[in-house]
């Protein structure tokens, strides 16, 4: 549609007229610096695909355009004007229609209802509403039936009432936040189709996918963000191929710190056989695992997100019950025993959430570095609070923790800091065992190589590591063997040396081909 | 925090969406965000906290003109039976003792993010046991029978709490309501207890619950106050200490802080929360059984006289600190005693009572106002020339008829 006052948009793609311009936008959340300098330049009439892998920041950026967060820092133009969303209705007002990865319907109102839910014009009858929207559906080639209810519908469908939605509210810009995830190849060919439709009225959609030959067939225009710094925006996906892509999502991984060759031939630390669990659901979500660490040596767990590996961590940390199998922790029994007599039996955990479960936001620097260590700081009934600072200072000086007083809340500091401290304090008791799940995520360059170069140090000290990861260049780099979790199964062991990421990634999505449906 | 009530620029005409003609004056308005505060310093808060009640203070005068009183006169009243004079301020150490042990008893379970709603029921419950026992041991000397009816009320008050404390420990029912509802189950046994089994049989006809043993009483501090406010200040210092300087406080912090992390750390959040509840209930307990042998010469139903109540707003305007509660209860306690006494003033009770309760709110709205910063933002993208003639056609220059599309519809 045309920008009303304003001249029209000319039909057809890729006039060059830049709709959205997001300049330098940084976003901060507790610990995790999800955007950082990343840019996004639309054009009227291009479908821009927006690449990165997990944690790179796509979501925060478009949740930011979106008005769903407020970006610390950076600039939004829309049809060449500086704008502030303070809700994702002044970005709806501007134009921006998003779809989320979950979708936002009701589910017993019907697919029109959902349509104009709020926004109904007031001078219209019902009759004449459906057919607006039955005429807005056609136009665009969305199938779908206006008086039909949306708990009927297939996913698919309801797909299109979330675009239908936004079409409505004449979004100039349609945001997709991983569009074909939820849909079969037969769908996603279809919604290609519409999008197309949609750009070639002078709209605009930006694409987020990291299925690349997908954005390749789809997409005219891509930007590549790597830990949230936008590193590549080509102007033009003709002549580019999925290893390009491939390449600039993932940056060179010469800045990776590798392990040592040698191979370890330590004693097993960790056994785990035939362990279950169940998820915070109470679905089943960890299937009789079989794994063995031995010390000396780095045990990589990939996978997608969501198959496992959280409740592996916790299992083997002793915060999920386990409803069937055993765990040998340097040859002692401790299924079944308490997270604090893991930890004393040598046990260290660097748990994904570090805000919230490793560390307390809202406490002192000092009362989180003695988590682990508070019990033996008493002196008689009283905590000696000169032990408990000193014993904190000397974790902040070794592990190089930026801390500017140790009283102030944990919660101030840096994602890199906070990391440094929560593995710095696992790694105090010499641990025979360490599980780190994530422990590099969101952090930035030089936060990551001194995780990376912490957990090397562990491995040359004899410490059996179980490193559970979505980095795969990480897991290649300092894995001696990689284990691929899929849908709560260890579903492959692989040899780092001897693999491609290709097929690690086959691995995780289930050595099929074929898109799994449903798994949203 | 944005403004939820800011409807979106009207610069962008959406085809099918109709007029509501609304919030073209926001346009170029410059307007306040509310933005949280990463960490707020103490001092701050015992400044905000006084601006609060000046503030209260100078509209508490606006009233008092309105209802025809001289605030002059009745500020300096106020100021004057609550804290001129020794015996003013014994009166109020009277009033801020209940509240402080009160306030002391919601802290302790609000430091683990607890919420006793219900102190007035322990209170009535652990005075309820304490006259109990003075009943069945009134021959013991008094020091040992008074040490005796403060553990009894102590008793009393844990009694009360079991309940809800296992039910929130194990069951996760809200505390809040067991609690409360448990106020109106102990005043009632009072009732019931003057009516029926406890009876002074001398009271002819009225309902009147036998009198204490006159050994059963509290020494005199001075003036009107009892050495009860001395063991709120010995308490408040000892919860102190546990709280900053053991390893069990230190638990109960991290349980009411972070209970993931205290999962992680290997600390039992159940155990920590009974900790944390049927301490709360002992100490209400405790205060309830100081009231009684400190103010009253028998149990009656009206003891606990909403201190039990007005502990809660102590502790939380004292951000379940222990300073805070010891302050927060003295301030209390002398808006109450000058609430009072300027009733001989002519001014009525309820404006006495709006007066209070302004100052209250005063400081209440300053504390909270203190975890934020206010910004002014204005709308970036509307240049203050929109206001101005018609600058050509520019982007965004839609005709306010195009209104707006309405915020609720949101399709995200």
């Amino acid at each position: 549609m045309s920008e009303p006052g304003g001249a029209a948009a000319s039909p057809g793609s890729g006039d060059g007229r830049v709709v959205v311009d997001l300049r330098g936008i940084r976003k901060e959340f507790p610990g995790v610096v999800a955007c950082d300098g990343a840019n996004l330049t639309v054009r009227a009439g291009t479908i821009h695909a927006l690449l990165g892998e997990n944690g790179a920041g796509k979501t925060s950026l478009v949740n930011v355009l979106g008005g769903v967060y407020l970006p610390d820092a950076g600039e939004i133009w829309v049809h060449g004007q500086q704008r502030q969303f303070h809700s994702p209705a002044d970005a709806i007002a501007a134009g921006i229609g998003m779809v989320h990865q979950e979708f936002r319907l009701v589910p017993t109102l019907t697919v029109f209802e959902n349509v104009v839910l709020g926004s109904a014009p007031r001078y219209l009858n019902m009759g004449q509403i459906i057919e607006r929207v039955a005429h807005l559906a056609a136009t665009y080639s969305l199938q779908t039936d206006p008086s039909r209810p949306v708990w009927q519908l297939s996913v698919g469908e309801r797909q299109r009432v979330e675009i239908l939605k936004a079409l409505w509210r004449d979004a100039d810009v349609l945001v997709m936040d991983e569009p074909t995830a939820v849909l079969t190849p037969a769908e996603a060919a279809d919604l290609g189709l519409t999008l197309r439709s949609m750009a070639d009225r002078g709209r605009s959609v930006v694409y987020i996918s990291h299925k690349l030959d997908e954005v390749l067939s789809v997409c005219d225009e891509a930007t590549v963000l790597r830990n949230g710094v936008t590193v590549a925006q080509p102007r033009s996906l003709a002549g580019i191929d999925r290893s390009d892509l491939a390449e600039m999502m993932v940056g060179e991984a010469a800045t990776q710190i590798q392990r040592p060759a040698e191979r370890p031939s330590g004693d097993i630390v960790l056994e785990l056989s035939g362990v279950s669990a169940l998820s915070d659901r109470g679905l089943p979500a960890l299937h009789s695992v079989d794994i063995d660490v031995r010390a000396g040596e780095i045990i990589g767990v990939a996978g997608v997100s969501g198959n496992g590996q959280r409740e592996l961590a916790e299992a083997i940390a002793g915060l999920r019950p386990t409803t069937a199998g055993t765990m040998l922790l340097a040859g002692v029994d401790i299924t079944g025993a308490s997270p604090r007599s893991r930890s004393r039996a040598g046990l260290a955990y660097v748990p994904e959430d570090r805000l919230g479960m490793g560390l307390a936001p809202a406490m002192s620097v000092v009362d989180n570095a003695v988590v682990r260590s508070y019990r033996s700081m008493r002196r008689r009934m009283m905590l000696d609070l000169r032990r408990c600072e000193e014993f904190c200072r000397r974790l902040v000086e070794r592990f190089d923790v930026q801390a500017g007083r140790i009283h102030e809340p944990v919660g101030a500091l840096s994602g890199g800091n906070l990391q440094r401290l929560l593995l710095g304090r696992e790694l105090t008791g010499e641990p025979k065992m360490l599980v780190a799940a994530q422990p590099t995520r969101g952090l930035d360059v030089a936060g990551i190589a001194a995780i990376q170069e912490q957990i090397v140090a562990q491995r040359a000290a004899g410490v059996g590591v179980l490193l559970i990861s979505e980095d795969l260049d990480e897991l290649l780099a300092l894995s001696d063997r990689l284990i691929v979790m899929y849908e709560g199964q260890v579903a492959a062991l692989m040899d780092p040396t001897q693999v491609t990421r290709a097929e690690v990634g086959a691995a995780m999505a289930g050595s099929t081909s074929t898109v799994s449906g449903g798994n949203s | 925090m944005t403004d939820p009530g800011a409807a979106p620029e009207p610069t962008h005409a959406p085809l099918h969406t109709v007029s509501r003609g609304r919030a073209r004056w926001h346009r170029g308005l410059v307007r306040p965000v509310l933005q949280r505060r990463a960490d707020v310093v103490p001092a701050a808060q015992a400044v905000a906290f006084v601006i609060g009640i000046v503030v209260a203070l100078i509209a508490g005068a606006l009233l008092l003109l309105a209802a025809g009183n001289d605030p002059a006169q009745v500020y300096g009243r106020m100021v004057d039976s609550s804290l001129g004079g020794i015996n003013s301020i014994s009166r109020t150490l009277l009033r801020a003792t209940p509240l402080a042990l009160a306030g002391l008893a919601v802290a302790v379970a609000g430091s683990m993010g607890l919420w006793n709603i219900g102190a007035e029921g322990q209170m009535m419950a652990g005075a309820t046991v304490a006259a109990g026992f003075a009943m069945s041991a009134g021959d013991l000397p008094g020091p040992l029978l008074i040490v005796m009816m403060l553990i009894a009320g102590a008793v009393g008050g844990v009694i009360l709490m079991v309940g809800p404390a296992l039910a929130r420990a194990y069951l996760g029912v809200s505390e809040i309501i067991t609690t409360l509802m448990l106020v109106e189950v102990s005043i009632r046994v009072v009732e019931w207890l003057e009516t029926g089994p406890w009876k002074d049989p001398e009271s002819q006809g009225f309902a009147l619950i036998e009198p204490l043993p006159d050994q059963a009483s509290l020494p005199g501090l001075f003036g009107r106050a009892h050495i009860g406010a001395l063991f709120a200040v010995a308490l408040l210092v000892a919860f102190w200490l546990a709280v900053s300087r053991t390893a069990w406080g230190y638990e109960l912090r991290m349980a009411g802080s972070s209970p993931a992390t205290a999962r992680y750390a290997g600390i039992s959040l159940q155990r920590k929360v009974l900790a944390a509840l049927l301490l709360s209930g002992g100490l209400a307990g405790l205060a309830g059984a100081i009231e009684l042998t400190g103010t009253a010469t028998r149990l009656d139903p009206g003891l606990s006289n909403g201190y039990g109540f007005a502990g809660i707003i102590v502790a939380a305007l004292a951000l379940m600190r222990p300073s805070g509660v010891a302050a927060v209860a003295f301030v209390f306690g002398a808006v109450q005693v000058g609430g009072q006494s300027i009733q001989t003033l002519g001014v009525t009770s309820s404006i006495a009572t709006i007066l209070q309760a302004m100052i209250l709110i005063g400081a209440l709205v300053a504390a909270v106002l203190l975890n934020y910063r206010v910004r002014w933002v204005r709308p970036v993208g509307h240049p203050a020339e929109e206001t101005a003639p018609p600058a050509g056609p520019a982007p965004g220059g839609a005709p306010p008829s195009g209104g707006s599309s309405n915020p609720e519809a949101s399709g995200v």
